[in-house]
């Protein structure tokens, strides 16, 4: 601010100061021309005068008896008497009579010569001769001699501060029959002119330094009152408003309190703080509300969760089986779901399903459909009769067209007899005893909540101990690296092989890190859901 | 990515898709066969150049699917090997009429 402040006052100012200059200079000369040349024409009319009134005293007739007088006969002193009072009674400082040498006129010799006794020169002897002042007296000279003027005036004022600057009047002196025999000159001194002029400019510097001054002043005043108060009151507002973000009861605009493009500024901040307030105000809002919409969401992941059977082991009497599973949502719910119960002593309810879609409408279609399967198993239901079931629940009420796939099995324990059905749900994948996993290909029926009137086959499998089923939703295939490759069930039957021999949990874990390995630092796109079994035969009589 | 070429003809509708039809291009897809659909009684989705459909995308097929059932008829054509064997995992396939 400090140094904002100085530039634009000093731009300002040397701005105006410089005007102020040129105008003075432009006053000085024009003034000055004005009063030289009339003050010049005063003085030429004046001596040109006391030259003609010199001219009556002067008798041309009588030259040759004044030269001849060698000064000092009474004809000669009496007009040179008169001549010296004319002299004095005049304002003339210098009056005399001169005859030129007529061949080049570069000699004069002085014929009378007086002086005013105010003045400081003292006067040529009679007859001295002296050399021409210069070419300009000669050219003169010459004229008034050979008839061409009949009045000639020398100014020599160059330099204006010059003290003896002064002018001579000259005119010819003749005899009655015409003939130039002298000339008559009147010397007058400028020193009142350059005096008046010498005391014209002082007045003027005087004038212009007041001025400049008084502009100086006046325009620091100006500028701090219009200018610079005000937009350090708009910068210090600015810089109070960054760091609290908060606007104050005063507007800028009643402080600033101008109608010009200061005010304007000043009116434009106070609205663009009122602007940022309000969007603070709502984002704060949005944010609080984004918050609480996060809080809720992580409970509906707990709640989700808590939904699924999470303690492993998980049967801890049953020794005919092994079963571990795990549920990864790519958002914070998901639509997956996996699920295991036993139906009574005897059979074990195996789900695994997934429902269209992400994120909360996916979770909450989940519940319906899980709460549905499991309640209609618990019925002591048949898998298609299962399916067929929730099918036609969910699809009573189902405006927004999602859809579930689902694959239900029963598992007899004491046998090891599956009954299972897929409605649209991948294929389960199987590895026999001492064998490879390899996928199922059982029969499909449509989607749950596609179509009203589905129908679902049911198909049985004999599991012989030993046997290891593992069951999965899309999100594990469907696994997206970062160049769009899918993870593929090649890749899937690969990785289970690898830990075929392991228990369920070891061959859970097997598989995902192989999906991570080859997903990497992609984003997760689909919940990763996945189930695996074993069947360890029948409970042997005595265990 | 999804592209949507779009050709509406004296009530016949042809959509072009190509890219993926997945969780984030299913809606835009939905948004435009809305749109459009009105008044269609023959609607074609070639399937050419799709390379991928997930559940969301299916899930789109079976919302037109039920328009078009009042409204006439909806055909898929030129399935490509993968998103069969989807259509075929998930039952879709007794739903849809495929070319």
């Amino acid at each position: 601010m400090k140094i904002l402040k100085q530039r634009v006052t000093f731009k300002s100012i040397s701005g105006m100061v410089l005007l102020l200059l040129v105008f003075s200079v432009i006053i000085s000369v024009i003034g000055i021309r004005g009063f030289t040349d009339a003050l010049l024409n005063q003085y030429s009319d004046n001596a040109f005068h006391t030259a003609r009134v010199a001219a009556a005293v002067v008798d041309g007739d009588r030259i040759d008896e004044y030269w001849e007088s060698g000064g000092e006969t009474e004809t000669y002193r009496a007009v040179w008497d008169s001549l010296s009072r004319l002299c004095n009674s005049s304002s003339a400082t210098f009056v005399y009579v001169i005859e030129p040498d007529l061949t080049d006129y570069a000699h004069i010799r002085f014929l009378f010569s007086t002086i005013n006794r105010n003045s400081h020169y003292t006067v040529y002897d009679f007859g001295y001769l002296r050399e021409t002042t210069n070419d300009e007296y000669r050219q003169k000279y010459r004229a008034l001699y050979e008839g061409t003027s009949t009045q000639e005036l020398v100014i020599r004022n160059r330099g204006y501060i010059e003290t003896d600057a002064h002018i001579t009047a000259m005119i010819p002196l003749k005899n009655s029959g015409g003939k130039v025999v002298g000339i008559i000159c009147v010397q007058q001194q400028l020193d009142t002119l350059m005096q008046a002029r010498n005391t014209y400019l002082r007045r003027v510097v005087i004038a212009f330094i007041s001025l400049a001054l008084l502009v100086i002043a006046g325009q620091s005043l100006y500028l701090h009152h219009a200018l610079l108060r005000p937009l350090k009151l708009i910068s210090e507002e600015a810089t109070r408003f960054s760091e609290e973000n908060l606007t104050t009861g005063r507007k800028l605009q009643e402080i600033v309190r101008s109608q010009d493009e200061i005010g304007q500024l000043a009116a434009s901040i106070d609205h663009m703080e009122e602007q940022i307030q309000r969007n603070v105000e709502n984002l704060t809002r949005v944010t609080a509300e984004k918050e609480r919409i996060g809080a809720e969401l992580s409970l509906a992941t707990r709640i989700q969760y808590a939904m699924m059977p999470q303690t492993f082991p998980a049967f801890p009497g049953r020794s005919e089986l092994d079963i571990y599973a795990i549920m990864d949502p790519a958002k914070e719910v998901g639509g997956d779901f996996y699920d295991f119960f036993l139906v009574d002593n005897d059979h074990l309810g195996l789900v695994m399903a997934d429902v269209s879609g992400k994120g909360v409408p996916a979770a909450l279609f989940m519940m319906a459909s899980k709460i549905i399967l499991q309640s209609c198993a618990m019925l002591g239901q048949y898998p298609a009769e299962i399916l067929t079931n929730v099918n036609q629940a969910i699809c009573s009420n189902n405006k927004e067209e999602m859809f579930v796939t689902a694959w239900v099995g029963i598992l007899e324990l004491s046998t090891g007899r599956l009954t299972a059905a897929n409605a649209g749900h991948e294929y389960p994948v199987l590895m026999p005893p001492g064998g490879d996993f390899a996928l199922y290909k059982d029969k499909h029926g449509l989607v749950i909540g596609a179509m009203n009137d589905a129908k679902y086959r049911e198909y049985e499998l004999q599991l012989e101990p030993g046997t290891k089923l593992f069951l999965y939703t899309d999100g594990v295939p469907e696994a997206t690296d970062a160049d769009n490759r899918l993870f593929g069930k090649e890749r899937m039957l690969t990785a289970l092989n690898t830990a075929r021999d392991k228990a369920p949990q070891e061959i859970l874990r097997t598989l995902r890190a192989a999906v991570d390995g080859f997903v990497q630092d992609a984003e997760q796109f689909d919940d990763l859901t996945m189930l695996c079994l074993e069947y360890r035969g029948p409970k042997e009589a005595g265990r | 990515m999804l592209n949507i070429q779009k050709t509406l003809e004296n009530g016949k509708a042809l959509f072009a898709l190509e890219g993926r039809l997945d969780t984030t291009t299913a809606p835009e897809l939905e948004k435009e066969l809305r749109d459009s659909i009105d008044g269609v009684s023959a609607l074609t989705l070639d399937f050419t150049d799709l390379e991928y459909i997930s559940s969301a995308g299916l899930r789109v097929l079976l919302a037109v699917q039920k328009i078009m059932n009042k409204q006439g008829e909806m055909k898929v054509s030129h399935v490509n090997e993968t998103i069969m064997e989807i259509f075929e995992v998930t039952g879709f396939s007794d739903i849809l009429s495929i070319e």
